[in-house]
């Protein structure tokens, strides 16, 4: 059979059929589901229709606050709540992804120094195991439930994957490099920092986009038990109310984000490194 | 005088597996010596010895009478493989080495970095010439060059450091027959055109004799770890000794049919 044979070599417009296929499916599958259910019940809010999910969209962008319906349509979605919540959201992730290029340096030193090597690896190995969702209650106790606690579980999530994708990358650079750079008459630093750093550092990057579904669900797990504002404190509020007509917006927003910060992450990657192949 | 390079008594062993026995060796400033020896004999641990990489288990390397224990900018290194930085071009490639050492890290903003290292362009295109590459190909990055032209720019790459001692690893193994004929006779002419003393390790014995001035072979007779079973200097029929000792060294000869003095 064509389709499983492996080096079967699909047309431009097979491929792009194909790989729409599932998205139209899905999209479909709903919407039949939709009417169906509001045929039965037209108060139905568990699947809703389009014309509610447009509803759910206005009230969470442009909807006026009361008294000030005179806005323009840029002040509503700026004072909206989508907005602010992405925005509360948004400033957690990227505080969040700050802290990962510390984390990424002390990879790189305990790949690069043996003796920082084994004064980290083997605490930082244990760190590792520990399940991070498992600690929110100790974070909650020792950092109350403001920010701090939040950024921790993420820092506790991600940051020990980091840093030792960031340790394997460097031990993965070949010898011949580091003698090489020595014999050119490179310091200790200039070794590690122009040398290895940057060769591994279009793959750390890499690593840091694979973990982006890994700091957001932290984020999210932080914001949904203890928080009063942000994207997952917004889907858990309106999750009470049977909002689904919001929650799915929110649902596809918040993919969409993250699909755009993984895009940017590729394309700036691929504009910085140029002489990177991604294997 | 002096001798460049000595090799004293030095022996290697790895969790009771000896691979360098008793091994003494001088080389002298302006010489351009070959080890050979078939795989796994300890060229390329010997060449690590000479780099300062690797410490001997017993006896001292010394550079011009001094013991160095890591590698350094006096001595110039091309391996057969990661022979460049991938992550630079090959202009990069070639001024990194003049860039790390006139400046530190953190003095790469400054207008003086900004003037040397026009400096160190000129200088690199000039290299590049020489080694008969264009100064198009500076722009270009490791991946799109071809096995001999990488090379030619390791070797630029170390020559521009004007190191006392050019370590060559199986520089020229990857190449294919052609590539690796303009290659020996490359750094031939560069040999002799800079006097820089040169141990180049292969396992490929017309290169050695069309190559060196000087061929040091490495066998290990008897099991105990390779010992120099030769070291001549280059004469006619040394390639056809060469190949006796080869295949005798396959069947594992005694001892006694070493030959060390030069003919």
């Amino acid at each position: 059979m064509k389709l499983l044979e492996i080096n079967a070599q699909p047309s431009r417009t097979t491929t792009w059929l194909l790989s729409w296929f599932l998205f139209a499916a899905g999209i479909t599958a709903y919407f039949v589901t939709a009417t169906k259910r509001h045929r039965e019940n037209p108060d139905d809010r568990v699947v809703p229709t389009l014309a509610q999910m447009s509803e759910g969209v206005y009230n969470a962008t442009l909807k006026p606050e009361e008294g000030a319906e005179n806005q323009s349509a840029w002040t509503r979605f700026s004072n909206s709540m989508l907005w602010q919540d992405t925005k509360a959201s948004g400033r957690r992730f990227l505080i969040s992804m700050a802290l990962l290029f510390p984390a990424v340096l002390l990879g790189l030193h305990i790949g690069v120094f043996p003796y920082v090597g084994v004064f980290f690896l083997r605490f930082i190995l244990f760190f590792d195991k520990i399940i991070a969702l498992s600690v929110l209650p100790i974070l909650f106790i020792a950092f109350g439930i403001d920010e701090l606690s939040k950024i921790m579980l993420i820092v506790i999530g991600v940051t020990p994957t980091i840093i030792l994708d960031t340790f394997n990358l460097t031990r993965g650079v070949p010898e011949e490099q580091i003698v090489k750079g020595f014999t050119l008459g490179a310091s200790q630093f200039d070794v590690a920092y122009r040398v290895i750093l940057k060769q591994i550092f279009p793959r750390v990057l890499n690593s840091i986009r694979l973990n982006l579904k890994a700091v957001m669900l932290f984020l999210f797990a932080g914001e949904m038990i203890a928080s009063s504002d942000g994207l997952a404190f917004r889907i858990a509020l309106l999750r009470r109310n049977m909002g689904m007509n919001t929650i799915i917006p929110y649902v596809l927003w918040v993919a969409l984000l993250l699909f755009l910060v993984d895009l940017t992450m590729r394309v700036l990657n691929r504009k910085l490194h140029p002489w990177f192949r991604e294997e | 005088m002096t001798p460049l390079i000595t090799i004293d008594d030095v022996s290697v062993a790895y969790s009771n597996k000896t691979i360098l026995n008793d091994i003494n060796i001088e080389v002298m400033a302006g010489e351009f010596v070959v080890v050979i020896g078939q795989t796994g004999c300890g060229k390329s641990t010997l060449l690590r010895l000479v780099l300062g990489q690797e410490q001997p288990s017993r006896g001292r390397i010394l550079i011009e009478g001094c013991a160095h224990d890591h590698p350094d900018r006096h001595r110039g290194y091309v391996p057969q493989k990661y022979s460049l930085f991938p992550d630079k071009t090959v202009l990069d490639n070639i001024t990194f080495g003049p860039e790390v050492e006139e400046f530190a890290m953190f003095n790469r903003f400054t207008p003086r970095f900004r003037r040397s290292r026009r400096e160190f362009q000129e200088r690199a295109f000039e290299l590049l010439r020489h080694m008969g590459l264009s100064e198009s190909d500076g722009a270009k990055y490791p991946d799109q060059l071809s096995g001999g032209m990488q090379q030619r720019v390791a070797i630029a790459q170390a020559l521009v450091m004007q190191p006392k001692i050019l370590l060559m690893d199986e520089a020229f193994s990857a190449l294919d027959p052609g590539t690796r004929d303009e290659m020996q006779m490359l750094i031939r002419r560069l040999w002799r055109e800079t006097g820089t003393t040169i141990l180049f390790v292969t396992h490929n014995i017309s290169e050695a004799v069309i190559l060196g001035t000087r061929v040091i072979m490495l066998a290990n007779p008897d099991g105990s770890g390779s010992k120099v079973i030769l070291d001549s200097e280059v004469y006619d029929g040394l390639l056809e000794r060469i190949g006796g000792l080869w295949q005798l060294g396959q069947r594992a000869p005694s001892p006694s049919l070493c030959v060390t003095a030069a003919s």
